[in-house]
């Protein structure tokens, strides 16, 4: 599909995030509905990735680019993250490790089990 | 003239491209890390504005349209999930249940250490995201009253952390299997984190990057009740 069609599939689906995301009595990012819903239509078939590869490249390649404005509006929280920068800090170099074994532990505990079930076959 | 200038979204658009330029081409030439072209770009603008005395306000007219497509960016990331079909099935499982638990630790280790340091509603709510990919974790932050601008501050320091410590927390925390050190990757520091999974190997990298799709909808979902 052209870069055009390709733009239209993809704006199509953030469209309808919004939608579903507006229909929910919870808050719930539409960004993320939209992301599922693409997983669902690229595995189901109905979508194939070639139709949207060339925008997605794109996207994805200059992804760090989309985030400058965010970052540019954090001086508005200046005075806020200045008086708050060693919680911070401590919040994000303790939690970092900790999600890590907890997940890394879940996961090798799983697959112990797994090549034993398959060992004992 | 100038008013109109700085008034039109142009100037936003035309200032946030040239400025990611900038960057991309100083980290090619000095290939210092920290010369990462999001860092570079966000530091020069807002050295301009605040030079210049121009209000973020006549920046975010251009600034406004980037953000926007902050939702293709996020939606394209089923890619990950669809490149990785085959991987996937075959660990469909472990890959769940590891999410879900990072996911869930993530969270309630965040939500904690908040509690701890007596931290108010918005920054707790900007920070909650902070281990799923910057695109998810500005939509959760937003949608649960936190800003952008801070959730993605958090995401990236995360991320740092990660790649730079993934392959000694592996080593510390005795975590030998390829798929657990993928998804635990993954799990704490998203994309920043996956580059360095790739070095790790194809099956970590593989595992990493459904990771930061799984936990993003995982992070989504769970954040929901706070």
């Amino acid at each position: 599909m052209n870069i055009m069609g390709q733009l239209a599939l993809i704006f199509g689906l953030s469209l309808v995030g919004e939608g579903v995301a507006a229909l929910l009595p919870v808050s719930f990012p539409a960004s993320v509905i939209s992301m599922v819903l693409l997983m669902v239509l690229l595995l189901s078939g109905v979508v194939k990735d070639r139709q949207i590869k060339t925008v997605s490249n794109f996207l994805v390649a200059n992804m760090a680019f989309f985030f400058i404005p965010s970052f540019v509006g954090t001086i508005e929280h200046v005075d806020l993250l200045k008086s708050q920068v060693l919680p911070l800090l401590v919040i994000v170099g303790l939690t970092t490790p900790v999600i890590y074994l907890i997940t890394g532990w879940t996961v090798q505990l799983l697959m112990l089990r797994r090549r034993r079930k398959e060992g004992a076959k | 003239m100038i008013e109109a200038m700085l008034t039109s979204p142009f100037f936003g658009l035309a200032l946030s491209i040239a400025a990611w330029c900038g960057g991309v081409w100083l980290q090619k030439k000095t290939k210092w890390v920290l010369c990462n072209p999001l860092l570079i770009a966000s530091l020069v603008i807002i050295a301009i504005l605040a030079v210049f005395r121009i209000p973020l306000a006549d920046y975010n007219q251009g600034g406004d349209i980037i953000k926007l497509m902050l939702g293709p960016v996020t939606a394209v990331l089923a890619l990950n999930i669809y490149d990785e079909r085959k991987v996937l099935k075959e660990y469909f499982f472990p890959v769940l249940a590891g999410c879900l638990v990072g996911s869930a630790a993530s969270l309630a280790s965040v939500l904690l250490l908040c509690r701890v340091f007596n931290l108010d509603e918005m920054l707790t709510a900007s920070l909650l995201p902070k281990s799923v990919t910057t695109a998810i974790a500005v939509g959760i932050a937003e949608s649960q009253g936190g800003t952008a601008g801070i959730a993605a501050a958090a995401v990236v320091l995360a991320g740092v952390v990660g790649a730079v410590f993934a392959p000694l927390f592996a080593k510390w925390f005795r975590v030998t299997d390829p798929v657990a050190q993928g998804l635990a990757t993954g799990a704490c520091s998203h994309a920043l984190g996956t580059t360095k999974a790739m070095e790790m190997g194809e099956l970590q990298g593989a595992m990493s990057s459904i990771a930061i799709c799984v936990c993003g909808i995982f992070t989504s979902i769970i954040a929901m009740f706070f």
